[in-house]
């Protein structure tokens, strides 16, 4: 198997450094630039399975860098990080095409399960698998994260896209909110362990409290990956401001 | 003499009113140069209203009554003397009548006697004894001075009052001429004394008359009159032939004789007397002397002998003129006439006068000007009281309008004028009283406004200084909002190399010393981290989604997630929520996290149990929300309440210093407010008041 090659980018020498000794190890090949001017260089010169990308730095910022890198390099998958994170600039990481989106500080564990769902997604796509199915229409969802479909007064049902489950092995573990508590859009709302090891948080897509919990789900965590748009949710909520969470969701066709 | 004063008095009034006139003006031009009218007019000015009501009114009313004394009294004394002077120039004509009629008794005694037949006879035959003896009887019946018959030639046959002297000429007689020329004739005529010798005894000495002087006569080189006036007639005596016989003629002397002017007053004036005086005299005057009169001297005796004064014998005997007028006749005042007596051919020879005392005219006038001068003085008393009704109708008011201003000078507003005129001076006092009123309410509002002044200062001071709280804190917390986004950014990186670190070397450490302190490490690096990601939310506050929403259920929903837990910590929950209230437009996530916040708070405030008192309620105007959290735990200092909603501030070990500081924040974008009061180890209420619409 080829060695996997990283490039991470971050202003800051040091964080680049932790980042890399985080995920260092005999598959991935990783390098680093200090700047969105040196990682272009460098994509230019070599070929990388991956971007880990800082999301504010001076010069070409990690959403210029994000864009170039769908023009020029669309496979190149893009993990974008940052230290001032916030909804809106992570939904717009994510619909212009990033894998997925951490905010600082996060620990290696956290980075090393999105860079496993991101290779694993990748291999998916070179296996040329086919999806294990694909969204229904009228969902709204935060791409390759979770879905809300709006019920009756201001209700909402949540789950994961399958997109995100794509990437997730085996689920050995799932932690879901307990009923009346409050979930933010953006949000952890859940976590996934997979047979990997790895733990994944599962952003919420909504904003409102949470009145009813998938027991079924709790005891078979296979429904998940079987049905994720139907046996598969996650928990239903109160939405409290869906109006304005749908400025930061997608709508499915 | 006393009347004398008077009357130069009088004039002299006159004079000095007519005089004072151009005197006054004369003075009031000088006192325009001084500016003395000013100061009068000054003084006049400061004068109380009645005071200038009156001296204006009496100014009036005395100029009027002065000039109407004046021109009534002139107007008067015109009228009465003109009256008197109509009545003696009458007088004097009735006068003239009686005298005349005495020339005329005595023209026709001769007249008579002259036809009869004996008188011829005898005359004819010159028989003296017979004439005598007819003619003596006719004399003594007539009280004839003389009674003569002379012949044709005029020499005298026969003297009935003087027999023994006879035979002289008397032809030269002016009278005697025309009887002898055929005619009957009487005159007056001045006989000379040796015609009186001749005519009879004591005639001589009874026209015999002393000049008593008279300051104001002619003066004259004789001082006596020995010649007589004498009323004289004469007629022819006719023979049957018609031939002349002779000339009878007879005559009265007026000296002394008193006939004639006691007639006169018996019949013109019938005797009247006035306070012991005759009121009407006559006068016979032979040139300017008093020959007969009733007028008397100072003894009662009549005043003959005296003279006319120089002014009525220039008038009278020099220019022939009846002269009316008042004089000065002995000792009295007189509305006086005097005529001329002619003799027969013209020439004046005396003057005949009546008089009329002046006194009652004067009285009189007297009378009716102090009649007039008192219905001046009673009319002026009269006006007066009528001026001083009617300026007590006007002052009277304007009075009550003083004391009225004076007392609301003073301070009374509550007084009013009472008045029920409806003039101008009514309207007045009614709009004063408006006046008052209105000056009342504004002062009232004033005294209110005066009395809620300091509470509303107190109460704006306290709303400053609310709101300048407010706007510390919010400036507080936007300028933190814009730190915690740099600070965050920054932070974030080093965290992110420590906490990967540290993980890292977590991962390889068999040292349980070692493991240990790299726990320690990533356990405060993930409190870092969780502070920051606290400032970050607190610096991205978001505009609130409001919804309408069940206050009271979501109390009971975000205190029904910590009960659980507190019950642990032996901390009760109870809830006094008032149901009735209605649901209010949140951002229901917002509040939540508010309460969830207090509750903490209340919670961490209490280590070793407690309770903790939610409730709900209206506010006192209805118009917002009130929330309260109480808890019985130790309390907050009063130097640190101010600082509670600080960012940063915590007393807690444990605890970023931001969620009092978020939670204001999430009050403030609802328009509410929170705040706490506390007692120390009594314990703490936070206070959210959230307004309804």
């Amino acid at each position: 198997m080829d060695k996997k090659n990283i490039l991470i980018v971050d202003d800051e020498i040091n964080v680049c450094k932790s980042i890399g000794r985080a995920i260092q190890c005999e598959q991935y090949e990783v390098e680093r630039a200090l700047s969105g001017e040196e990682a272009l260089d460098n994509l230019k010169e070599k070929t990388y399975h991956l971007v880990i990308a800082d999301l504010m730095m001076p010069g070409i910022g990690g959403i210029d860098l994000l864009k170039s890198l769908r023009t020029s390099f669309p496979e190149i998958n893009v993990i974008m990080i940052t230290g001032y994170p916030t909804i809106k600039t992570a939904v717009q990481a994510i619909k212009i095409g990033a894998f997925d989106y951490i905010p600082k500080p996060f620990t290696p564990e956290q980075l090393r399960s999105v860079v496993a769902r991101c290779f694993k997604s990748e291999d998916e796509k070179t296996e040329k698998e086919p999806p294990v199915t694909t969204m229904p229409k009228g969902i709204y969802y935060i791409i390759g994260h979770t879905w809300v479909i709006p019920e009756k007064n201001n209700k909402g049902l949540v789950g994961v896209v399958h997109d995100f489950l794509k990437t997730v092995g085996r689920i050995t573990s799932l932690q879901l909110p307990n009923e009346n508590d409050n979930v933010m859009q953006g949000e952890m709302c859940a976590k996934i362990k997979d047979d990997a090891g790895y733990n994944y948080g599962i952003w919420s897509p909504a904003t409102g409290k949470v009145f009813e919990v998938n027991e079924k789900l709790k005891k078979d965590f296979s429904l998940l990956k079987k049905s994720p748009y139907k046996e598969g949710w996650l928990f239903r909520c109160e939405l409290t401001q869906f109006e304005e969470d749908k400025e930061s969701l997608l709508l499915s066709q | 003499m006393g009347k004398m004063k008077r009357l130069m008095l009088r004039n002299y009034l006159w004079i000095y009113t007519s005089n004072s006139f151009t005197l006054i003006m004369y003075y009031v031009k000088q006192s325009f140069c001084k500016m003395a009218l000013k100061q009068i007019y000054n003084r006049f000015l400061s004068l109380p209203l009645r005071a200038k009501f009156i001296i204006s009114f009496l100014l009036v009313i005395c100029f009027g009554g002065i000039l109407t004394l004046i021109f009534g009294t002139r107007l008067e004394h015109k009228t009465i003397f003109s009256l008197a002077q109509d009545k003696v120039n009458h007088d004097l004509a009735s006068a003239r009548m009686v005298y005349n009629e005495k020339l005329f008794d005595i023209r026709d005694i001769v007249r008579l006697n002259s036809v009869r037949e004996s008188i011829q006879n005898s005359l004819k035959t010159k028989q003296r004894e017979t004439l005598f003896k007819h003619l003596s009887l006719i004399r003594k019946e007539f009280a004839l001075d003389f009674l003569t018959v002379t012949d044709a030639e005029g020499k005298v046959v026969l003297r009935t009052s003087n027999p023994e002297i006879w035979g002289d000429d008397q032809s030269s007689d002016p009278v005697l001429q025309r009887a002898l020329s055929g005619k009957t004739v009487a005159s007056t005529q001045i006989t000379p004394r040796e015609d009186l010798i001749k005519e009879g005894k004591g005639l001589a000495e009874k026209a015999y008359i002393e000049f008593i002087p008279t300051p104001k006569a002619v003066p004259l080189e004789k001082d006596h009159e020995e010649n007589a006036m004498v009323l004289k007639a004469a007629a022819p005596v006719m023979s049957e032939e018609n031939e002349i016989l002779g000339v009878l003629y007879a005559g009265i002397i007026l000296n002394r004789n008193y006939e004639i002017v006691d007639k006169v007053k018996e019949i013109v004036f019938k005797g009247e007397m006035y306070k012991g005086r005759e009121i009407g005299t006559a006068t016979i005057f032979q040139q300017d002397l008093r020959i007969s009169t009733n007028v008397k001297n100072e003894n009662g005796k009549r005043a003959i002998g005296t003279r006319v004064s120089r002014e009525v014998n220039q008038a009278v005997l020099n220019k022939g003129k009846i002269w009316v007028d008042r004089a000065f006749v002995v000792n009295n005042w007189y509305i006086s006439a005097y005529e001329p007596i002619k003799n027969i051919n013209g020439d004046i020879i005396g003057i005949l006068y009546v008089g009329m005392l002046e006194k009652p005219y004067i009285d009189l006038r007297n009378r009716v000007m102090g009649t007039f001068a008192g219905m001046a003085v009673l009319s002026v008393i009269i006006l007066l009281i009528i001026l001083t009704v009617i300026t007590s109708t006007i002052i009277n008011p304007l009075k009550k309008l003083v004391v009225a201003t004076n007392e609301i000078a003073k301070g009374d507003l509550d007084h009013k004028v009472s008045t029920n005129l409806k003039d101008e001076i009514g309207q007045l006092a009614t709009s004063f009283n408006q006046m008052t009123d209105n000056l009342n309410k504004a002062n009232q509002k004033l005294i209110h406004w005066g009395k809620t002044l300091e509470k509303q200062v107190n109460e704006r001071t306290k709303k400053i200084k609310e709101m300048q709280d407010s706007l510390i804190q919010s400036e507080k917390l936007a300028s933190l909002g814009k730190m915690a986004a740099g600070i965050a950014h920054e932070i974030n990186n080093p965290l992110t190399s420590i906490l990967i670190n540290s993980h890292l070397l977590l991962e390889k450490a068999d040292n349980p010393y070692v493991k240990e302190s790299l726990d320690l490490i990533t356990e405060e690096t993930s409190r870092c981290s969780s502070i920051v990601k606290g400032l970050l939310e607190f610096s991205r506050q978001s505009p609130p989604k409001k919804v309408p929403a069940d206050i009271n259920s979501l109390i009971t929903n975000t205190s029904a997630l910590l009960e659980n837990q507190l019950k642990f910590q032996n901390i009760n929950v109870i809830k006094k929520l008032d149901s009735n209230l209605p649901h209010i437009k949140i951002d229901t996530s917002k509040i939540k996290q508010v309460i969830w916040n207090l509750m903490i708070n209340a919670a961490e405030a209490m280590p070793n149990g407690g309770k903790i008192t939610l409730s709900t309620r209206f506010s006192k105007d209805k118009k917002s929300v009130v929330i309260e959290i109480t808890d019985t735990g130790k309390g907050i200092p009063q130097e640190n309440i101010n600082k509670l909603f600080d960012p940063f501030f915590t007393t807690k070990e444990s605890g970023s210093g931001l969620g009092l500081a978020v939670s204001y924040g999430i009050i403030q974008q609802h328009q509410g407010h929170i705040k706490a009061n506390s007692k120390v180890s009594q314990g703490t209420t936070f206070t959210v008041v959230l307004p309804i619409t």
